[in-house]
């Protein structure tokens, strides 16, 4: 019987590779159309997007499209690009990632699409600040944005007749109100290290120069001196927060601001959906982080959410242009706010949600800077950072760290920028 | 006959070893190659010597994250070993509803780290403090997971539940090999509980008692999962672990090529630690 | 006779000890439970409110995460991936065990071949990653094909320790008698060694399986464009960079739990049925 069971093993083995061998793959057939591949990284967008490769499909004869929406893209990509299997058109986020595929020179220059020019100009922009050194041509079409600040219970504010604050000093104030009342003002989720971002870049749009990353490399500043109002003001949140808030994640942040356990949360539109499933009922709006005392300088902390990059390798230009344009109609994005609630890039009618009112006239108006961190590279952990900085309070430590931690991690790209600035500076010298 | 046992032996072993050379060491030696350079993990790189090494011995952020990793890893492997080993020995013996506590206590190796990061951040940032509040307990009063002292624990104590059911089973499976007649013969000599166990069982099971040790502080000194369900490096970067910086920085950061650098030195210290385990008690074992 | 039967008499304290200690696994069991039966509405931060029962128990949450996951489809290629693993593995490692395991001892060649696999376990996988990631793509087997190999490989060392130990208790006595008769050692392993070595085998088979079961590295990189899911790969999908479902997310992890739970308990049963003692020593 032992001798059974060895064969029946054995076989089961062969059985088992011969199929692994013979299973393998089994592509789509060619049908004489020019086919598109997208890869898209934001996986909560799978709806709006699958009807847009519907109806693109539909309406088009000669080209196919084929959007994947992968769960944890940015690996799935990276591990693509590795296997030299490479979509057509990605749709990435406008942070690092895009600055090194920009650097690696890895994208197409799309400068002669026409939809760039409905695109709004502070995000064409931001996108260009992106860029380690200042490129020729453009490599990105903003697609949609998201923006930070706070976000607060509209009810709640109503009810106890509290005004939206429009300078630092307000701000304190209300949050002085609001605690004498008895209510918590604000709760954080900083035990997940990512969300002590969230201040941090809404209260630098006003506080620290927009290029201030740059501006490093090249030399001409320390991060000591443009960070240091920066940092003394977001220790002054933490008394009006809940009690030790490193305890507490994001979603426990989100799910007690749902609660109405705080009247505000300092976070970004992007949480609107994950507070909702929990109370869906709350009506919140949202105001510009007042971090300054001159209101008329105060900027909104905006950044692109979701962009579209015409690969290098990209065989067929023409085409991935057309996807592009259909992508950018307006029933298109309309289709795409509906299903996710966000700012759209391009300069048309749309309706906004009703969260993001206390910051139409900014988005409106183009006052919009981008988030910080997007300059900083993730290996770096600036977000843990200044989780430690948060719990340790000592600021000089803090910056003069951050300033040391910044040349570690950031060596090659600081001796590429002081080069591109050396080489471009005598270029201008030779031509006078 | 001699030859032909010689024969099969090398017949099975050349097309394992070309198989483990293809699949682990030339990708590894790969690795290696971009420990010298400063590739992002895509795009182009240029070649930069010893200079990850050379940071890498000055990095404090690594630095730190070896202590942690090691004092983590004995705290945890000495926790698993004792218990499992505990838990072994009362699954093993005459109870009742052997297989049901079997299957129960399998189950925490089973739970993904979604759930297991949910429920354990829950107990630690809210029943446990209110608990501690409520007995006036002061150690237990606030989050573990927010205590730069305390976090490391509370993560080996995840980690112990999770692994805790592998190392048992193995201890199970090795006490199979421990004949009946072995304690019978025991306790006609009136050995009993803890001198059986001395001098009878556990030398007996000694070889599983190394593997356990050799497998329990891989998977400690390797920890990742549960780090990044619990407090994903934090609070203050206290737990980062050193396969947590290779996995974060190394992948989702642009520095495969110093974390390369990095993961072939930790890959050397494992290595070297697993041997010396190993070699102590292989002697061990023959002495027993 | 008689001693085994008192030696067989039950445990009680042990039982009872053992059965209070299940609070550690039911405790936190119960909160997955209710979490996958709630709606994201009941979700609280209060304690009393988050180990409430939930508002009904209706299996919407199970029936969503079962299409959100294309629950079927997953479940047969995790499948396909974990049984394929396992087999290989119970065949190939088993053979290296013994192999390797039994020679090692009286030989350098055998003893530094075990170290040189053994070794391999310490490879922490983030390095491996691109390289084997650009292998097997240019091999042509970047798809589950790939990670099966893959698996075999990297299970290799954890398994042939598990093997080569367990052949020490295993006296050459038992093989040679065969070997007397005439039989060659590839015969003799597998009529002699190979079945003797069930509970290994089972014990081989839970803990290769349980790690392929969960494992989500592998089969993201590898099979990325592919378009297959694992279950552990598909059940990204409830966690996006600013949002988390976990109710659906936990009910997805529950449903996956039942095979592998199943799988155990049975390999369980064998790891004691298999019981050598009165053959061996």
């Amino acid at each position: 019987m032992n001798n059974k069971k060895a064969v029946v093993v054995c076989s089961a083995a062969v059985f088992s590779s011969v199929s692994l061998l013979l299973g393998g793959c089994g592509k789509e057939s060619d049908n004489g159309k020019i086919q598109i591949e997208m890869v898209q990284y934001k996986p909560e967008a799978v709806k709006a997007f699958e009807e847009m490769e519907k109806r693109f499909n539909e309406s088009h004869d000669d080209i196919e499209l084929k959007i994947e929406s992968p769960n944890d893209a940015m690996t799935v990509l990276k591990t693509r690009f590795i296997k030299e299997d490479v979509p057509d058109i990605i749709g990435i986020g406008g942070d690092i990632n895009y600055s090194n595929f920009v650097d690696s020179d890895m994208l197409a220059d799309i400068s002669d699409f026409e939809g760039l020019s409905t695109i709004k100009q502070a995000y064409l922009d931001i996108d260009k600040n992106l860029e380690f050194v200042p490129m020729e041509g453009t490599y990105a079409v903003p697609y949609v944005a998201n923006a930070a600040g706070i976000l607060y219970n509209r009810t709640m504010f109503q009810e106890n007749g509290w005004e939206i604050p429009t300078t630092w000093d307000e701000f304190i104030e209300l949050l002085e109100t609001s605690q004498a009342s008895g209510q918590l003002p604000l709760y954080f989720g900083f035990k997940d290290t990512w969300t002590c971002l969230a201040p941090w870049n809404a209260m630098a749009c006003d506080l620290a120069p927009a290029d201030v990353c740059q501006q490093v490399n090249k030399g001409e500043t320390t991060f000591a001196e443009e960070y240091r109002e920066l940092s003394e003001k977001i220790l002054q949140l933490l008394p009006y927060a809940q009690a030790d808030p490193f305890a507490y994640s994001y979603n426990d942040a989100c799910t007690a601001f749902a609660r109405g356990e705080s009247a505000m949360y300092c976070i970004g539109s992007y949480a609107v959906p994950q507070i909702l499933s929990v109370n869906p009922d709350l009506d919140i709006d949202s105001f510009v982080f007042p971090a300054n005392d001159n209101a008329d300088e105060q900027l909104l902390n905006s950044g692109i959410d979701l962009q579209f990059c015409v690969m290098k390798d990209c065989k067929n230009k023409e085409a991935a242009y057309e996807v592009l344009n259909f992508l950018l109609e307006d029933e298109s994005i309309q289709i795409y706010l509906d299903e996710q609630n966000a700012v759209p890039c391009k300069d048309s009618d749309f309706t906004l949600p009703s969260m993001l009112d206390g910051m139409k006239t900014y988005i409106d108006e183009g006052k919009m800077v981008d988030y910080q961190d997007h300059y900083y590279p993730s290996e770096m952990s600036v977000d843990a950072l200044i989780q430690t900085y948060l719990m340790e309070g000592d600021t000089d430590a803090f910056l003069e760290n951050f300033d040391k931690q910044w040349i570690r991690y950031n060596r090659d790209l600081i001796r590429k920028v002081q080069n591109y600035e050396a080489e471009h500076s005598s270029d201008e010298r030779s031509e006078r | 006959m001699k030859n032909d046992r010689k024969r099969t032996c090398m017949m099975i072993t050349i097309p394992i070893l070309v198989l483990f050379f293809t699949f682990n060491t030339l990708p590894l030696l790969k690795g290696f190659m971009y420990s010298f350079t400063n590739f992002k993990g895509y795009g182009d790189y240029d070649w930069v010597g010893l200079r990850n090494y050379i940071d890498l011995f000055q990095d404090a952020r690594v630095g730190k994250s070896y202590l942690f990793t090691f004092k983590f890893a004995l705290v945890g492997t000495i926790l698993v070993n004792v218990i499992s080993l505990i838990m072994a020995l009362a699954l093993n013996s005459k109870i009742k509803f052997k297989s049901a506590l079997r299957g129960i206590y399998f189950i925490p190796n089973i739970l993904g780290g979604l759930v297991v990061g949910y429920i354990f951040g829950f107990i630690f940032t809210y029943i446990l403090p209110a608990i501690g509040k409520a007995a006036g307990i002061e150690f237990l009063s606030s989050s573990w997971l927010s205590s730069t002292k305390w976090a490391w624990f509370a993560i080996v104590i995840v980690a112990a539940w999770q692994s805790i059911a592998m190392n048992t089973i193995i201890y199970i499976s090795g006490l199979q090999t421990v004949p009946e007649d072995v304690y019978e013969a025991g306790s006609i000599d009136g050995a009993t509980g803890w001198t059986k166990f001395k001098n009878l069982t556990f030398p007996l099971i000694m070889p599983f008692f190394t593997i356990n040790m050799v497998l329990c502080m891989k998977n400690f000194l390797m920890a990742f999962d549960q780090i990044m369900a619990l407090t994903k490096g934090g609070p203050a970067q206290s737990t980062e672990s050193i396969s947590f910086l290779i996995y974060q920085n190394g992948m989702g950061g642009g520095q495969f090529g110093f974390q390369s650098a990095n993961a072939v030195i930790f890959f050397i210290v494992i290595v070297a630690i697993s041997v010396f385990q190993l070699t102590f008690f292989g002697k061990k074992e023959e002495q027993l | 006779m008689k001693k085994r039967n008192s030696a067989e008499k039950i445990n009680w304290p042990i039982t009872i000890l053992l059965i209070v200690g299940c609070v550690t696994v039911f405790f936190p069991l119960y909160m997955a439970v209710i979490i996958a039966f709630k709606q994201p509405s009941e979700m609280t931060n209060d304690i009393a409110g988050a180990l409430a029962f939930p508002s009904s128990w209706g299996f919407d949450n199970f029936v969503e995460a079962m299409r959100v996951t294309d629950f079927w489809h997953s479940l047969g290629n995790s499948l396909l991936i974990t049984i394929s693993t396992v087999i290989l593995a119970i065949v190939i490692h088993s053979l290296a065990g013994y192999a390797i395991g039994r020679n090692m001892g009286k030989s350098k060649f055998y003893h530094l071949s075990y170290l040189y696999i053994v070794s391999g376990m310490f490879v922490p996988f983030a390095i491996l990653m691109m390289p084997l990631v650009k292998q097997t793509s240019q091999m042509g087997i970047g798809n589950w094909v790939g990670v099966i190999i893959l698996y075999v490989v990297f299970y290799m060392p954890m398994n042939l320790m598990l093997y080569s130990g367990y052949l020490k208790n295993i006296p050459i006595a038992l093989e040679e008698a065969a070997r007397v008769d005439g039989a060659s050692t590839w015969k003799t392993y597998w009529k002699i060694i190979f079945p003797n070595m069930k509970p290994m085998h089972a014990t081989v088979a839970v803990l290769t399986a349980l790690s392929v079961w969960n494992d989500v590295m592998t089969p993201l990189v590898i099979m990325s464009g592919t378009a297959k899911n694992t279950l552990p790969l598909a059940q990204l999908n409830f966690q996006t960079q600013f949002g988390t479902n976990y109710n659906l997310a936990f009910a997805s992890y529950l449903l996956a739990l039942i095979p592998i739970l199943i799988f155990y308990l049975v390999c369980q049963k064998q790891i004691l049925n298999g019981v050598v003692n009165g053959a061996v020593k």
